[in-house]
C-alpha cells in the first residue's frame, strides 16, 4: 500500500523574475489495488506523481509513505519494496550485458560470486532471455530491453513495482509481450501510458492534469472522462 | 530498434564474452600483474625491439585464450585514427623510431586492457575492486562505491564513443560535419544527460546507497 496525503511538489522558477512552477497540487491518495494505471496528456505531472512513489523525487508539502516507510527519511526501506521502470530500459540498465545487470541487483543479496550468477542466469531464463544473457544491451530488441529491466528489477523481489510509461518505446508484439508478463506477476503494478487499451488492464485508473487529480475510479469512468478532456470525444 | 540515448561504440575495451581459455579462468590480480608486466617496461626501454616484442606478447597472450587479432584488434576507427595521426605526426617529425615506438606502446597499453576487460566480467571485476580497495574503509571510504564507479566509468566508455558517432552523424545530415563545436556540444549534452540518468537509474533501484557487498 502507498499513501500519499496533501502532496504538493514546486519546483523553482529556471529564471528569475518567473513563477515558481508547480508540478503536482495537493494530491491525497491510497493507493491498495492490484494494477493502478495513471494517465494524462504530456507535462500532466504523470512520472512526477510515480516518481514520489519510491522517493525518486522528494514532495516539497505533504508525505508519502510506501508499506508504512517515509520516502523522505526511510528512502532506502522504500526503495527495497518499490522497484522502478522507467519508460526507456537502456536509461536503467547500467550494466553492459543482461547477466552483469541482473547480477548488480543480488549483490545485496547473494554474496557468492558463482550462486550469484546461477541465480542471475535462473531469473533471466525464467523470461525466456537466457540465449542473450552476454549480449551487448546495445544490441538487444526494445522488447528485450525492457524485459531485462524488469527482471533486474524484480531480482531483489519488490512488492511493488511502479512504471513510467512502460510501453511507450515497444512495437505492438512486444507491447502485448510485456502486458502478459504484467498481468503474471503477484507485485502490484502502478504504471502510466498514453495507450488506452494498456490502461484499461488496471483495475483502478488516475486522470492527472495540470498537477492535479481529475478523476478516479474504474477504467470506463476514468478514461471516458481523459478521452472527453483531450477532445477525442464529446 | 535504435536507443534514444544513442548507440554503442564496441571498440577500445570491448565486451566480455565468457570463454574457457586459461585467461578467462585466471584469477584477477593475475590478471592485473600481467597488464602492469607488458605494459611497464614499454615506459622505460623505449625502443621498438622493446615495443614489438610486447605487442607480439599481449597478442599470443590473448590468442592463447582463444582471442585472435582480428577480435583483439578491433578498437574502433576512432582509435585508428588516433594512433595513425600520432605515427604520422613523428613521422612528419622525421623520427621514424617515435612514429612506431609512440603509438606502438599506446597500442600495447590498450591491447593489454582489453586482455583484462574481454576475459572478465564486470562482476568479477568489481569483487576484484572491492577486494583491493578494502583499506579505503580506514578513510572513511566506501570501497563497493568507488568499486561501483569505476564499472560504471567502464561502462561508459562504449556509451560516449557511440554518442560522438551519432554527433557526427546528425552533424553530417545537416552539412555541418567541419564544424566541430556542433560535434562537441551535443556529445558534452548527452554525456550530462547520460550521467545523470545512469545516477537516477541507481537511486531507483537503490544501488549505490546500500552497500553493495554487505
Amino acid at each position: 500500500m502507498i499513501e500519499l496525503r496533501d502532496v504538493s511538489l514546486v519546483v523553482p522558477a529556471s529564471r528569475r523574475g518567473d513563477a515558481d512552477r508547480s508540478l503536482l497540487t495537493d494530491v491525497s491518495l491510497q493507493l491498495g489495488e492490484r494494477r493502478i494505471c495513471v494517465i494524462g496528456a504530456n507535462g500532466s505531472g504523470k512520472s512526477t506523481l510515480l516518481r514520489l512513489l519510491n522517493g525518486l523525487r522528494l514532495p516539497t508539502k505533504g508525505t508519502v509513505t510506501a508499506s508504512g516507510f517515509d520516502t523522505a527519511s526511510q528512502g532506502r526501506q522504500v526503495r527495497t519494496r518499490v522497484g522502478f521502470i522507467f519508460t526507456d530500459p537502456l536509461a536503467q540498465l547500467v550494466m553492459s550485458t543482461p547477466i552483469e545487470d541482473v547480477e548488480l541487483s543480488l549483490r545485496s543479496l547473494i554474496k557468492g560470486r558463482t550462486q550469484r550468477g546461477a541465480r542471475a542466469m535462473e531469473l533471466l531464463e525464467q523470461r525466456g532471455l537466457g540465449l542473450l544473457a552476454h549480449q551487448s544491451i546495445h544490441d538487444l530488441s526494445g522488447g528485450e530491453r525492457q524485459l531485462v529491466a524488469l527482471t533486474s528489477v524484480l531480482a531483489v523481489e519488490p512488492q511493488i513495482i511502479v512504471a513510467d510509461e512502460p510501453t511507450t518505446l515497444l512495437d505492438l508484439r512486444n507491447k502485448l509481450a510485456l502486458r502478459a508478463t504484467f498481468a503474471a506477476l503477484p507485485q502490484q503494478i502502478i504504471y502510466s501510458t498514453h495507450d488506452m487499451d494498456v490502461a484499461g488492464d488496471a483495475e483502478r485508473v488516475i486522470v492527472v492534469e495540470a498537477g492535479c487529480i481529475v478523476a478516479d475510479g474504474e477504467p470506463g469512468m476514468a478514461i471516458d472522462h481523459y478521452e472527453r478532456s483531450m477532445g477525442a470525444r464529446r | 530498434m535504435r536507443s534514444q540515448l544513442g548507440s554503442s561504440h564496441p571498440g577500445v575495451l570491448g565486451l566480455h564474452v565468457p570463454g574457457d581459455g586459461w585467461l578467462f579462468r585466471s584469477p584477477v590480480g593475475v590478471k592485473y600483474i600481467l597488464l602492469l608486466a607488458l605494459v611497464v617496461p614499454v615506459l622505460f626501454f623505449v625502443t621498438w625491439p622493446a615495443t614489438l616484442a610486447a605487442l607480439v606478447a599481449v597478442l599470443l597472450l590473448l590468442a592463447t585464450s582463444g582471442i585472435l587479432p582480428p577480435r583483439a584488434l578491433r578498437l574502433g576507427w576512432m582509435m585508428w585514427l588516433i594512433l595513425g595521426m600520432l605515427a604520422f605526426f613523428h613521422l612528419m617529425t622525421l623520427d621514424p623510431v617515435a612514429a612506431f615506438v609512440r603509438p606502438g606502446n599506446l597500442l600495447v597499453a590498450i591491447l593489454a586492457a582489453r586482455m583484462l576487460t574481454l576475459t572478465t566480467s564486470t562482476p568479477d571485476l568489481l569483487d576484484a575492486l572491492v577486494w583491493v580497495m578494502r583499506p579505503l574503509r580506514l578513510l572513511g571510504i566506501n570501497p563497493d562505491q568507488v568499486a561501483l564507479a569505476v564499472a560504471l566509468m567502464i561502462r561508459s566508455i562504449p556509451y560516449l564513443l557511440g554518442s560522438v558517432d551519432d554527433a557526427r552523424m546528425a552533424a553530417r545530415a545537416r552539412g555541418l560535419e567541419r564544424n566541430p563545436a556542433r560535434l562537441l556540444t551535443p556529445v558534452m549534452i548527452n554525456a550530462v544527460a547520460y550521467a545523470e540518468r545512469s545516477g537516477e537509474a541507481l537511486v531507483a533501484r537503490g544501488i549505490g546507497e546500500r552497500a553493495l557487498a554487505d
